[in-house]
């Protein structure tokens, strides 16, 4: 039964990332034979090759986060896990690169919305981009994707920073005395 | 899982006692407490292959079960403390019930009302475990642990003196 245990605790892990990059594979096999069957479509290529830059950079960097989460081990004494906890998640708050990935989720909306609907137009990318039906569709899906983005950006924000905040009140009292 | 499978399974059968210590201080939820008793296992498994020193497993399990159980405490916290909502307590768990027989579960209950820190160490110290050890598992020194563990009981008595008087 521990061993039963065990498996299914570190296989839960496993799935979460299999999951994620599994998306991300299918979305670069995707963007690869789409490209190769619509070669004479400079736009659409243009749209497919920053699409897959967006998905391969956030790919490699949930990779590195969660390389960088597994290094991260429970075994400190208790004051110096809080402390490099803490540590760890100033400094994610604080990074530089939240602010920008506020953006990608909408950017990547519509660029995968694009891809998509382009490719089964059976049109070129700018012949598409002139339809108003398509312009319209487009504009609602950014505002609505920057909406939820934000939305959920905010949401972890205060988590995380709930988190910081227990993390420091328990740091505080260790060390009061 | 490799070679070292069944080193560790052995390890945590012989230790696994530890982990449900650690996890019926922390949480009064049977589900909450088999979530973090997985947790631990995880946890466990990651860091296995850095443990330095196997005479003092049983400091390296406590270490990890209860920095583990304050990691996952956040949540719960937040809940309690803000919502102010009751926590529902699971009867039918075999482990509270035994608890509820003796005068345990008034330790137990009292244990609980201490701050996250105190119940960690309380524990510890019910456990017999030396200030030096408990030193090493916390990271405080020798004598902030002895000045600790007298405040503490102060509290844990008063705490029981009120449950005797409210029976």
């Amino acid at each position: 039964m521990l061993e039963s245990k065990t498996k299914q605790t570190v296989n839960k892990y496993i799935v979460i990332l299999g999951v994620s990059v599994a998306v991300s594979a299918g979305l670069l096999i995707y963007l690869l034979i789409t490209s190769l069957n619509r070669q004479d479509d400079l736009f659409f290529l243009l749209n497919n090759a920053l699409l897959g830059i967006l998905t391969l950079g956030s790919l490699i960097s949930g990779l590195w986060s969660w390389y960088k989460l597994q290094n991260n081990l429970y075994d400190l004494p208790l004051k110096f896990w809080l402390e490099e906890r803490i540590e760890f998640l100033s400094r994610w708050l604080n990074r530089k690169s939240a602010k920008w990935s506020l953006f990608l989720i909408p950017v990547l909306y519509v660029l995968i919305v694009l891809s998509v609907h382009v490719y089964f137009e059976h049109r070129l990318f700018v012949e598409v981009l002139q339809t108003e039906e398509s312009l319209v569709g487009l504009i609602v899906g950014a505002v609505v994707g920057l909406t939820v983005s934000f939305y959920v950006f905010r949401k972890i924000r205060k988590y995380q920073l709930d988190n910081l905040e227990f993390l420091r009140r328990l740091y505080q009292k260790l060390c009061d005395v | 899982m490799n070679a070292s499978k069944e080193e560790f399974l052995k390890m945590l059968s012989d230790y696994q006692g530890i982990l449900h210590k650690v996890s019926l201080v922390y949480f009064k939820n049977k589900a909450d407490r088999e979530d973090n008793i997985q947790e631990i296992i995880y946890q466990l498994w990651k860091s296995y292959s850095s443990l330095k020193n196997p005479e003092s497993i049983g400091s390296w399990v406590y270490r990890v079960a209860i920095n583990t159980s304050l990691s996952r405490i956040k949540k719960k916290a937040r809940i309690e403390y803000r919502k102010d909502i009751p926590e529902i307590e699971d009867k039918s768990d075999i482990a509270e019930e035994v608890a509820e027989q003796d005068s345990r579960s008034l330790l137990l209950k009292a244990i609980r009302s201490l701050d996250e820190i105190d119940r960690s160490i309380m524990l510890l110290y019910l456990e017999e475990k030396s200030y030096e050890e408990i030193a090493g598992i916390t990271g405080i020194s020798k004598s902030n642990v002895g000045v600790r563990i007298n405040r503490v009981k102060k509290v844990l008595k008063q705490h029981l003196k009120k449950y005797d008087h409210g029976k």
